[in-house]
Order: C-alpha cells, then structure tokens, then sequence
C-alpha cells in the first residue's frame, strides 16, 4: 500500500488549499477527487461556444495587488496566480423597502463611496452606517485573532470589546443597536441569501466578516472561470511534489484502532502516515465512511442538533447569449431579483417551487469583455431553497418541465423588474437543480452551503470550539470544507482547509513524537 | 476614537456572546446520541437521473433487414425504472472485445416513458470495416448483460432556445434521436412540432418506417418526409436534402434545424443550410465522433502518419506503456490495452475523458476541440478521444466507474 504523509479526500476549495498548506510545509500529499476534474462548485462546463461558471459570483477577501486580502495574501503564499477581474459595484438591488416604496439601488465597492452612496439613498443614514463599518472592522481583526494559535484574554479586552458586545447577537438586532435607518437596513439586508439564513437568525459575526470583506477589499473572479482557480492550485500541488488523482472516490477510511491510517478507494487503498482531511460533509463521514464503533458520542450529537437543516439548494440557469450586453442593456454585473427585503418572509418563500420567485442575476462579461466569444455575452441566474420539501420526492416527468419553468421564471423577473429581455439571443441554456448539484458533489441535498449556520452552530460557535481543542474527533481524521469554522463561501472554505491544515500539522504528528 | 458599541449593559452583551458557547454545548448536550444517517433523499433521487453505469439484460433483438440494422431492447436488470432522460440524448455502451474494454455512444431511439418501464432501446446499423457494430449485431444474443452509461448528450430540445417548430434532417441510423422525439411528442413529454426529412437510399432501406409513419398518423406536431436518393417513390421525395427541400416543408415563421446522420450527410447539408441564413443559433447538430482519415486534415503534422508511438497511461498508482499509433485516437490504444477509462461522447465534446497530459505531444483536430476549457488548453489537459500522439507521450488518466 503507497503511503503518503497526508491524504486529502475531496479537492473541493477546502481540499485544494489544505493540500496546498501540507505540502508547502514539505508533507507528502496525496490528494484524490471522485470527479474527473477538481474544484467542487469551484468548476466549469462547456456548451457551445460558451464556458459557465457553475457557482461563483464573487470571490471575497481577495483585495487589489497593492492592498490584498487573506485569499490573495493565501494564494501567493502557496505560489498560484490566478488572473483576477474586479467587479466594482458591490452589487444592483430591485426590490421593495419595507415601507413599500419599490426600491432600485446600487450600491459601490469601497467603504466610504458604499457609505456616501447609501447617504444618498437614506438621508441621514451617514453616521450609523459608518459606525456599522467600523464594527464589521473591528469584528473581522477579532475573528482573525482568536482563529490563531496564542489567545490572551487581556487583548480581546483591550481591542475587540465591541466585537464581544455584538458577537453574541443576530444581525437584526444589531442593525437596531447600531441605529441603522430602516430603508438602510432593507439594503443592507440583501447579502443574507449569500449565507442561507436569514437577518434574525444569521450571527452578526458571520454577516460581517464577510461584507466588510466584500465592501472595504470589493469582490473579485477569475478571469476564465473558477476552474482556473482549481487547475492552478492542482498543478501547483504537483509541483511540491503532491500526488493528484482523478476519478478515484473514497469508499471508507482505514483505522487501526481508533487512529485513521488511510484510505480505500475505487483505485485502491492508500495509507496516510500522519493523518487525512477528508472534504465531504460529516454526516457522510460518520454516517457510512468509518466503523460505527468509532464514531465520537459528541460528533452522534452535533449530527443530532443539526438534524440535517441544510443552509441552501441552488436552483441556477446558465445562458449563453448571442448579442453582447451593450446590446441586450445589461449594465451591472450583479442584480439581486428580489420580492421584499424582509428577509425572514423572503427565506420562507423560499421554501417552495410555487412561491419562490427570488434570482441573482450575473453578467459575466460586464468587467470582462472576453469572457466568452466576441458579439455574445453569459448571464447566470441563481435562486435558493431553503427547504428540500419539494425535491424529496422525484416526479421524473415533471422534472425537464420544472428546469424549463424556472429558467422562464428567472428571464421573466429581469424582463419585468430591470426591463431586460433575453429571450431572443438565447443560444445554449442549462439548468442545474439540486439534483444537479448533489450529483456533481455528493453533498447531501446538493447543499453548497453546508449546515445552516445558526446562533448555536455559527462561525463564532464553531471557531471556539476549535479554539478549546479537536480531541473530541475521530484520531487523525479532520472534515473541512463549508461545515467547518469558516463556514460557507469560497473563501471561507479556503480559510478553514488552511487552518485545518495547520491543526493537523500541530496536533498529528505532535501525538506521533 | 475608540469605537463603542453595545445593545444592552455590558453584563447582558458579555452573556449573549459567552451563551455563543454554553448556546452549543447546550443544543449538543440535549441532542440525543444516535448512529448518523448519511442518507439524503435529494442525492438518492439524483443517483436515478445520473447513475454511474446502469445494468441491463437484452430482452429482445429487432432487426431491420432491409437497413443491415438491429434494435437492442434493454431492460434494467434489477427490474428498477431507467434513468429518465431527454429525448435526443444517449447512453454509452461498454463492450468487452477480445481482450480489449470499449465504448460507444448511441442514441436512444425509445421514449423517456419507456425508461421508467426499465426499457432503453438503442439501433445499432453495420459499419463496413466497423468494429464494435459488428461485433455487436453477431454476438448480442437475448439474455445477455449490458453495461451502459447513463443518459448523456446535449442534443434535445429546449423551449427556451429552440423554436416551435424543428426541421429534422436525418440520414440513415441518424434518425434514432428523432424516432425518440417523435415518441415523446406522441406521448405528451414534449410539446414541439416536429418534420423529420429522412434520407435513405431506397424504400426497402427505411429504418423504423411503420413506426415512424404510425406516430405521423396519429399525431399532428409530427410529419415525416422520407427523401430517397436511389429510387423514385410515389409519396417521397427524391434526391438529397437541400436547401430547396428544407424551405418546402419549412412552416411560416422561424423554425429550428436538429441534423443527425453520417458524416458526408453532414457536409452536404452544412452548405444547403447556409443558403437558408437562420440564425445559427437554430441548427444544431449531434456529434459526429472524430474523423477516421486524420492524416487527410489539411493541419495534420504530415510526418507523424504512419508511426507508432509509446503511451505511459497512469491511473491512479497503475502505470501500464502501451501502443500508440499516430492516426489513432489515444482513447483507441488505452481500449485496445483493456484498461478501463472514463468516456462518454468520443468526439471530444463532453470531457469525460480528460486527462492530463504529462509529457509528449497530441494533434486535436480544430472540429473536435470545442468542447475543452479554457485553462485546460493553457495548461495541457487533453480529452484522449479526439487525440492523436505526435510523439511518445504520458497520459494520467482519471478512474472509471463503469464496469
């Protein structure tokens, strides 16, 4: 049986950069990915002419070359350079305040252009709204303290005070506390599907390390698709000399006694000298992939609290169009679609296929006119489930007929909403359905988010618990990805493989000495 | 300044942020203790659209002995539904020749209905100095076990892209996709109208005509045109299918073109439909698989015909060297070898075969590499069944879960 130091199971984001992180600390790697590419969502596909990004809609924490964020900081440490696009409006809105004016607003990247425009938008909004900013600051420097190794309760009182006094609080009430003007707060509201639960159950920590991030460093895409990204970071892993393998999926994961030593796959089995990370869902890791006698009372119980609520089902229409975006009068690059801006309503229409009439629309080409071939342009439209009610039961004869309704749904809400009419260059077109999703990634409902992140199961939560200590695991078996300390999004899942890495390296080989 | 928030007394803020803490423990404390159920209905159900191979027993042979033709009637072998599909798409069959381990694509000819009666029927029509058609007209008896793939292929309509009404250009074998569409129409799981304009040498020589004029008959979004080239027929059409032919049977309005059928078929008709000037975006053409004469393409490294080269497949830690030879897709040399690998539409499109190329160099030919990304051509990741060695060349080759 070859044996390597580490085996990483899944190069989903969380994969590819804790591959990345062992081997640039000169571990041997294997990484192995049931796939024939790598990537997870971070991915693409070919129709036509055109290349789809399956997932990606902006990429936070990536920050200009002069002033970089953690994942550019991340990618030049492990030696990948990725061709980046900045989108620079944070985001377009069309929706409704809660007042029931209609709402239609854009909103810039950059703090203070984000807080004069929001002025504009709320009168008198100015100075509750930069005090919001500084908290989210604040928040992020405290996040980024306590995910590292020395913790000295003396500094969280002299700096990060206000991040304590909000940290245990969901982001409406802080919104409240803050003082935010409603209408600003309606605005303001609009990120909470890019998380997956909505403003009275979504952890202010959570909310705010990633739209500080989003707003003050802007968001970024790589210039050819998020496959780029995970190409790049695969030949980067075998150039330090880690082994990729393809098309090899991991059946279960090999113990002697209580200690995992490996893996066993379609190709074969494979022994890990120090230990594996394993990106794939823990219920899937302690449901079938590990003899049952091992699987920790408490990690029984956390599957148990989580009772399977997963945080979000993508339903997306890619389409490739036959006219450019001038031409078709697409100016953003982002327009949230959205019924009301009251998020708890929002989240519950959500539930189901009749009631759900939410989309994200993206333009691919609008900072980057080549995206896909001259005189045409790609546009993607995205909703969320936030129940797995109507998809439990399969109707096969239902099923094209559901996609084709969707994608109609989705053109129809541009077409009535923002004035943009497709229909008449559409040239390829294809729909992805959780099914979709949960047969490219096998996760469970096809759910990209991975377990709601709620008050008791947030980022916070989760990061202290890591912070206490990870004995409570399976010996020298980690699950990363968007169930872990970062939770959900690209660069939350590339923070939590490195950190995890790091774990593995402290805490694996330490019990080996 | 130093930045100050707070919702409640100092006291009430700090017990919110440490309940972060006691929230957890307290939710996972009265959690109960019970074994983790890794079973998701979502997954399940996209394991039945997309399953990794599906086991079949032949349970009955069709021949068509006017068109050298048979139709394979598969039932699933466990007697579970099929996977349901578009009608259009196809499966690809593995086949074990000899020592050698093969694929093929085919179109499913029967209705999307049928599949989840268990049934899936492909039509398999001889090939002259063809390989796997022949072997599978002599040797696929009633009974026997197939391997197939499921449902694969981007050649269906789409209402959203598509207009209301498709002009089918069909030759020979090529009318499978059609005789499925037209199935789905008759049965309600489509909803377009359809005129397929068959070409086929003489009456004798139409493939599925009792079928395919049965559906005409009963169902008026379906009309069929059988175009014969070597005999004049009363209700047929003689000649080839031309651009002349094409506007006869066109409706008022916009129509959209679906072409399936051999390659000189393809060649021909490409030149008539430009006279049409539609938007490209209305035609449409199945794949055609990769060119058997490479050496002849205009851009071929004449000096490599002729040669045989090394190919080092790795698949995981297997490694296996292998022949080669320079007219001869590298997807051809891993089957001759038996070594199972991933590959669905062997025409260089879906990327099921992608694979990295270590070392050496491959020719592509320009109409068989669409279907790769961007970075992968940036950074040499090949789809082996559109392939050809230039030189000795190593291939890492992702695992295949078909068997």
């Amino acid at each position: 049986m070859k044996e390597f130091d580490y085996i990483v199971v899944g190069s989903g984001c969380a994969g590819l950069s804790a591959s990345l992180e062992l081997a640039v600390n000169n571990r041997k790697v294997l990484l192995i990915e049931q796939h024939n590419i790598p990537g997870g969502c971070a991915t693409s596909f070919v129709r036509g002419r055109f290349e789809f990004d399956p997932s990606l809609h902006e990429l936070c924490g990536v920050g200009s070359a002069e002033d970089p964020g953690f994942v550019r900081k991340m990618f030049a440490k492990y030696g990948v350079d990725i061709e980046w696009c900045e989108a620079t409006d944070c985001f377009r809105v069309i929706s409704t305040y809660s007042d029931g004016e209609p709402m239609d607003v854009t909103m810039p990247s950059g703090k203070e252009a984000f807080i004069d425009k929001m002025e504009y938008y709320v009168p008198g909004s100015r100075a509750s709204v930069t005090k919001f900013f500084a908290l989210m600051q604040n928040i992020q420097d405290g996040l980024d303290y306590i995910s590292g190794d020395k913790i000295d309760p003396r500094e969280i009182i002299k700096k990060y005070v206000p991040m304590v006094r909000s940290g245990g609080y969901t982001t409406s009430v802080v919104f409240d506390a803050l003082g935010l003007p409603q209408r600003a707060q309606d605005i303001l509201s609009v990120y909470w599907t890019y998380l997956g639960v909505d403003m009275e159950k979504l952890s202010f920590l959570h909310y705010a390390s990633m739209v500080n991030t989003y707003v003050t460093k802007s968001a970024y895409y790589p210039a050819h698709t998020s496959h780029e990204i995970s190409v790049k970071m695969t030949e980067r892993l075998r150039q330090l000399g880690g082994t990729v393998m393809m098309g090899c999926r991991a059946e279960k994961f090999l113990f002697e006694g209580d200690k995992c030593v490996g893996v066993q796959t379609n190709l074969g089995a494979f022994r890990a000298k120090y230990g594996v990370l394993a990106n794939i869902n823990p219920d899937i890791v302690h449901g079938k992939m590990v003899p049952q006698h091992l699987v920790p009372r408490r990690e029984k119980k956390i599957a148990a609290a989580r009772d399977r609520k997963l945080g979000g089902r993508m339903f997306t229409a890619y389409f490739g169009l036959n006219k450019t975006a001038e031409e078709l009068g697409i100016k953003d690059y982002s327009i949230f679609l959205v019924g009301t801006s009251d998020s708890v309503k929002e989240y519950d229409s959500l539930k189901h296929i009749a009631t759900n009439n939410y989309a994200i629309m993206l333009c691919y080409n609008i900072h980057n006119e080549a995206f896909s071939p001259k005189g045409t342009c790609v546009v993607s439209f995205t909703t969320m489930f936030t129940s797995a009610e109507d998809f439990n039961e399969l109707d096969e004869k239902e099923y094209f007929k559901l996609k084709t309704k969707m994608a109609k749904r989705f053109m129809d809400l541009l077409r009535e909403k923002a004035g943009i009419d497709l229909s008449d260059a559409v040239e390829e077109i294809t729909v992805a359905s959780p099914y979709t999703f949960a047969r490219y990634l096998n996760a469970p409902e096809g759910g990209v988010y991975g377990f709601e992140t709620t008050q008791w199961d947030g980022i916070i939560p989760r990061t202290i618990e890591m912070t206490m200590g990870l004995d409570y695991k399976l010996k020298h078996l980690y699950t990363i990805g968007t169930n872990g300390v970062r939770g959900d999004g690209y660069s939350s899942a590339y923070t939590d493989g490195q950190i995890l890495a790091d774990r593995a390296l402290a805490q694996f080989e330490k019990e080996d000495a | 300044m130093a930045l100050e928030f707070k919702v409640r007394s100092l006291g009430g803020d700090l017990k919110r942020f440490v309940g972060l803490i006691t929230d957890r423990e307290h939710a996972i404390k009265k959690a109960p203790e019970k074994d983790v159920d890794p079973v998701f209905a979502i997954n399940e159900n996209a394991k039945l659209l997309h399953p990794d191979y599906q086991k079949m027993v032949i349970q009955d042979i069709i021949e068509h002995k006017g068109a050298d033709s048979k139709t394979f009637v598969f039932k699933k072998a466990d007697g579970s539904k099929a996977a349901y599909f578009r009608a259009g798409q196809y499966v690809s069959v593995l086949l074990k020749i000899g020592s050698s381990l093969v694929t093929r694509p085919y179109s499913i000819c029967s209705s999307p209905a049928e599949a989840l009666e268990g049934i899936v029927k492909i039509t398999v029509r001889n090939v002259k100095d063809g390989y796997a058609a022949p072997y599978m007209l002599e040797n696929f008896k009633v009974g026997d076990e197939v391997c197939i793939s499921g449902p694969e292929g981007t050649f269906y309509y789409e209402p959203l892209r598509d207009a209301g009404h498709v002009i089918a250009l069909a030759g020979g074998s090529g009318i499978t996709p059609f005789l499925s569409m037209a199935n789905a129409i008759r049965e309600g799981t489509e909803d377009f109208c359809l005129t397929i304009l068959f070409g086929s040498r003489t009456e004798e020589n139409i493939l599925f005509k009792k079928e395919l004029d049965e559906i005409a008959s009963q169902c008026s979004k379906v009309k069929v045109v059988h175009v014969l080239s070597d005999e004049k027929k009363d209700g047929c059409e003689t000649g080839f299918i031309n651009a002349d032919l094409i506007r006869k049977y066109a409706p008022e309005g916009g129509y959209s073109i679906f072409m399936c059928g051999p390659e000189a078929m393809y060649r021909f008709a490409q030149k008539e439909i430009e006279k049409l000037q539609i938007e490209p975006r209305f035609v449409r053409r199945e794949l055609l698989g990769v060119t058997k004469n490479v050496a002849s393409l205009p851009d071929y490294p004449a000096e490599c015909a002729g040669k045989t080269y090394t190919v080092k497949v790795v698949i995981g830690e297997q490694e296996q060297v292998i022949d080669g030879k320079a007219e001869e897709t590298i997807l051809t040399a891993i089957e001759r070898a038996g070594i199972p690998a991933p590959a669905r539409c062997r025409s260089g499109e879906c990327g099921w075969c992608r694979s990295k190329l270590v070392s050496g160099t491959v020719y592509i030919p320009a109409e068989n590499d669409t279907g790769r990304r961007y970075v992968d051509k940036e950074r040499g990741y090949i789809h082996p069944c559109a392939s050809f060695p230039t030189s000795d060349v190593v291939i890492e080759v992702p695992g295949s879960y078909m068997q």
